[in-house]
């Protein structure tokens, strides 16, 4: 006979027992990936290829017709990375944080996770934990190779200051992403619902050109997008050698989209798994 | 809801509260479950309890509702009518507590990582468990070999046949040697012996005090294995009792009688036995060499047997015995369920 003691743990066991098993999903997803050798090549090979269309176009472009940073007039191809570097970033975040859990739909896991003792949210944050580290660290490297490659022309001082906001952009994308989850788990498909939304930020974010070609009133709702925000500012540091004071503002300016982006997405991804629970429908895809 | 300071005494079923004797309540215990997918029904006021150490087969063809009734007992589902308490909670509300103490065989053969190692897939569940890395290292390697996949860990799931992936299903069911086991249809891939390891692993498991709830549709399987039997029909519960009372819900239609010449020199000829049943059923003999005189008596629906052993004897023999040969689960099943 056993005799189990069920108190109801604390807050905190609870909290520390969920954080413990991060690294198990960490494990697996590495284990994963490093299983799809090739995936890794033609990542890298499609973003090498952007570059390189976009160090050509940027041959038409007159430097002068973009903003200076820093007082420096700056190429094409060196406002353009930033963009192309934290556009990529957005797209894949979303796309991942999305289709992460759709994924473990898909491949039949769903069921088995959820009959753990481990919360949703665990399971959300696992979900994509690998691809939360691994993009941002994609887009340094991406950054970094490309400077070589190119010869741009980046502040070293900048890069500590640059990476807080990638760092700070990532709960933003993170919220829109689980929320987006959540509307994938109730339709099903939801590749258009991602590619939509990061075109549309993408649109207004002067990944490619500078916010003031746009018209007036796309340009105020521009300056409202968190990427914005996020590229005006890592320009400003990478390209114009602003330092954290920079950062730090661009980082207080993300927090308030962070915190609603992510209350947001994980109302929206609770919802969402309660309706499959009640039309016991999580397993069907 | 059990308050904080409540014990439960998990594998015997009993349940007590600050403040309350212990009681013994059945480890799972469904009332009135009702739930329809649109305007299919899949279940319908359907009850049943399972106690500490009983296997309970929840038998039923395609469709009957045997995956919905597991998947509401693990919390996947939502009842729309009904109460079902695992191990004494709302099983509706999926608690955290009652998921460690579950193990859940769902009835997919899509349920792993298929670029991950048996053992790697495992150890990630027995991690979501909360075990440490080497506990949930020795564990899973533990019922890896429980289930025979030994020389198997370190290959590919996605290399493992269904068969297998079966096993390794069951396998992840054992991790954490649950007090409740949910087996959908654990043996359909599986070949002979491989069943068989799946139900002595079971057995082994219920011996030790787990309630375990056995969904299939392969009848033969459970006489010998479960204790009781709940036969699911259109999601309703058509049968509910022992595997034995499964057998006796079929009236009993075959006879073996032993007849004698009364005085005569021989036994009428086989022709002459069946005309002198005159339609009341039909006699063969039991091919039983050692026993020349024994015969099957195969009765006609509404034919009773003190008239056709009436009949016999009224022909001149005389009836040396009669028993009733019992019928098989499988006929019980048809009986109940309806021929498909």
């Amino acid at each position: 006979m056993t005799t189990l003691p069920h108190a109801a743990p604390s807050r905190w066991a609870v909290l520390a027992d969920e954080l413990a098993k991060l690294p198990a999903f960490f494990r697996r997803d590495i284990r994963i990936a490093l299983s799809y050798r090739l995936g890794f090549v033609t990542d890298w090979a499609a973003l090498l290829i952007q570059a390189f269309t976009f160090s050509f176009i940027g041959r038409l472009v007159n430097p002068a017709a973009l903003p200076t940073y820093g007082g420096h007039p700056v190429s094409y191809m060196e406002f353009a990375i930033i963009g192309i570097a934290l556009g990529g970033f957005v797209s894949l975040a979303l796309g991942r944080v999305s289709s992460g859990i759709r994924q473990e739909q898909v491949i039949g896991t769903l069921e088995s996770l959820l009959v753990t003792p481990t919360s949703t949210k665990t399971i959300q944050l696992g979900a994509v934990l690998y691809d939360l580290v691994f993009i941002p660290i994609r887009t340094a490297v991406f950054l970094l190779v490309t400077a070589l490659l190119f010869g741009l022309n980046f502040h070293a001082s900048g890069i500590a200051p640059a990476i807080l906001v990638l760092v700070a952009l990532l709960p933003f994308v993170w919220g829109i992403g689980v929320a987006t989850a959540g509307l994938v788990l109730t339709f099903r498909r939801g590749t258009m619902i991602v590619g939509l939304g990061a075109a549309v930020l993408t649109l207004l974010s002067g990944s490619l050109f500078p916010l003031d070609l746009l018209p007036h009133w796309l340009e105020i709702i521009a300056s409202f997008n968190p990427l914005a925000i996020a590229i005006q500012s890592m320009r400003e540091t990478l390209l114009g050698g602003e330092g954290l004071s920079n950062a730090l503002i661009a980082t207080a300016e993300l927090i308030p989209f962070a915190l609603a982006s992510l209350v947001a997405g994980f109302w929206v991804f609770r919802l969402s798994l309660q309706r499959e629970r009640r039309l016991g429908t999580i397993g069907l895809y | 809801m059990q308050s904080a300071a409540t014990t439960i005494t998990v594998r015997e079923g009993v349940f007590a509260g600050p403040g309350r004797e212990p009681r013994t309540l059945p480890c799972i215990s469904a009332r009135g479950l009702s739930r329809h997918f649109g305007s299919r029904r899949a279940l319908r006021d359907v009850s049943l309890s399972v106690a500490a150490g009983e296997i309970h087969a929840v038998l039923g063809r395609n469709g009957a509702g045997k995956t919905t009734l597991m998947r509401i007992l693990a919390g996947l589902t939502i009842p729309h009518e009904g109460t079902v308490t695992v191990l004494g909670e709302d099983a509706t509300r999926s608690a955290r507590t009652l998921r460690s103490r579950v193990g859940f065989v769902p009835s997919g053969d899509r349920s792993f990582y298929l670029r991950l190692s048996g053992l790697e897939n495992l150890l990630f569940f027995a991690r979501l468990h909360g075990m440490r890395k080497r506990p949930a290292l020795e564990r899973a390697a533990v019922v890896l070999g429980s289930v025979g996949l030994e020389d198997a860990a370190d290959e590919r799931v996605g290399h493992y046949s269904h068969g297998m992936q079966k096993r390794l299903s069951v396998a992840r069911g054992l991790l954490t040697d649950p007090a409740v086991l949910l087996v959908d249809e654990a043996t359909h891939d599986l070949d002979p012996p491989a069943g068989r390891v799946v139900r002595e692993l079971v057995q082994g498991l219920a011996r030790e005090g787990t309630a375990a709830l056995w969904a299939t549709q392969r009848v033969e399987e459970i006489r010998g294995f479960a204790d009781r039997v709940t036969l699911l029909r259109n999601g309703e519960v058509a049968f509910t009792g022992s595997v034995e009372a499964l057998a006796d819900e079929v009236p009993v239609r075959t006879h073996l009688v032993r007849l004698g010449g009364n005085g005569r020199a021989s036994l009428p000829t086989l022709a002459e036995l069946e005309r002198s049943l005159a339609g009341a059923g039909s006699i063969a003999s039991s091919g039983n060499h050692e026993r020349g005189n024994e015969y099957v008596l195969r009765l006609e629906d509404g034919a009773v047997l003190g008239d056709a052993l009436a009949l016999l004897t009224g022909a001149g023999v005389q009836v040396l015995s009669c028993r009733d040969e019992r019928p098989e689960i499988e006929e019980a099943f048809i009986h109940l369920t309806g021929r498909p």
